[in-house]
């Protein structure tokens, strides 16, 4: 019974050994590549015992675990980056071993390159948008000289008015996202983030990711730039360069 | 034009959510034999619930 497994941060073209020297991966393995051809796979071995089909949804409830495993991996993806074109792969990618991952890699081989050729030059950007605060939606008065029907009537209103500012920031969004895809080669809307999460008092009506021409992020931060000053401050997060996680989706058939 | 002074993650928690939307809302997705990325439906759960708790508990 083996206890050791693959575990596969990013799909990259062949890197020379040398520039992997002294990369870490999760659990604080060493980073190696697999090679395929054209192609390659940064991976390091992991225990079973952590990252085996039992230990894993475990330790994903686990927060802290989690974040530092999310953070080894991002770093791994991060310096394959700074090496060559890296398509980042899903957090906790893992094979029985060498020969299973290299066969993935086989398989994946041509549809990889072409993605690759995609990312090449490009980096990801992320774009967060918080909606306006409504200033015009005083709340139902509450006393004894409203009748139930004037309550009502304004509680009605009330609703409405709050149905109107969903469909502005729906609409602020979507107009935030246009003019910045414009500047990008490709665009991918998020989930928004859970408010519980962002502790920002409005919600988040976009949360978008950006592939943008390395030459043209100037052009495209100055684009963001233009969109903050518009609206109140803070309502425009822009987070990057990130390795493009966004747009390296390759499901399997 | 100036370049844009780049706010960096306001907390730790939300970068680490910034990273997640990424390491488990996107990227390649090999499936196979014991290939264990979970459905990514599932792994959003898991993270919100352990990040829920845990920004709830940073609150005095």
């Amino acid at each position: 019974m083996t206890t050791k497994a693959t575990y596969m941060y990013a799909i990259t073209r062949p890197v020379l050994p040398g520039e992997l020297n002294g990369l870490r991966g999760v659990s604080g393995a060493p980073v190696r590549m697999i090679e395929d051809g054209d192609v390659a796979c940064l991976v390091s071995t992991v225990d079973l015992a952590e990252f085996g089909e039992e230990a894993l949804p475990n330790n994903l409830e686990d927060l802290g675990w989690l974040e530092r495993t999310a953070r080894q991996h991002d770093e791994v993806v991060q310096a394959g980056a700074r090496i060559t074109t890296t398509m980042p792969l899903r957090l906790a990618t893992i094979c029985t071993d060498d020969n299973s991952a290299q066969e993935r890699l086989h398989r994946f081989g041509g549809r990889a390159l072409a993605v690759l050729a995609d990312l090449d030059g490009r980096e990801e950007w992320g774009v967060k948008v918080l909606a306006s605060p409504d200033r015009s939606a005083p709340g139902v008065p509450v006393g004894d000289d409203i009748s139930g029907t004037a309550y009502l009537l304004r509680r009605r209103q009330q609703l409405a008015r709050s149905d109107n500012a969903a469909v502005a920031a729906s609409r602020d969004a979507d107009a935030v996202y246009s003019r910045l895809a414009e500047h990008a080669v490709a665009g991918r809307r998020h989930r928004p983030q859970d408010r519980r999460l962002t502790g920002a008092a409005q919600p988040m009506v976009l949360n978008a990711a950006f592939l943008v021409e390395r030459t043209r992020v100037g052009q495209f931060r100055s684009v963001v730039a233009e969109l903050m000053s518009e609206r109140p401050p803070e309502s425009i997060t822009l987070t990057g360069p990130w390795a493009p996680y966004s747009f390296a989706a390759m499901e399997e058939t | 034009m100036t370049a844009v002074a780049e706010k960096s993650a306001a907390t730790p928690a939300t970068s680490l959510v910034d990273l997640l939307d990424r390491l488990l809302g996107a990227g390649v997705v090999l499936s196979g034999d014991v290939t264990i990325s979970l459905a990514g439906v599932d792994l959003v759960t898991v993270k919100l619930r352990a990040l829920v708790m845990s920004v709830r508990e940073a609150q005095p």
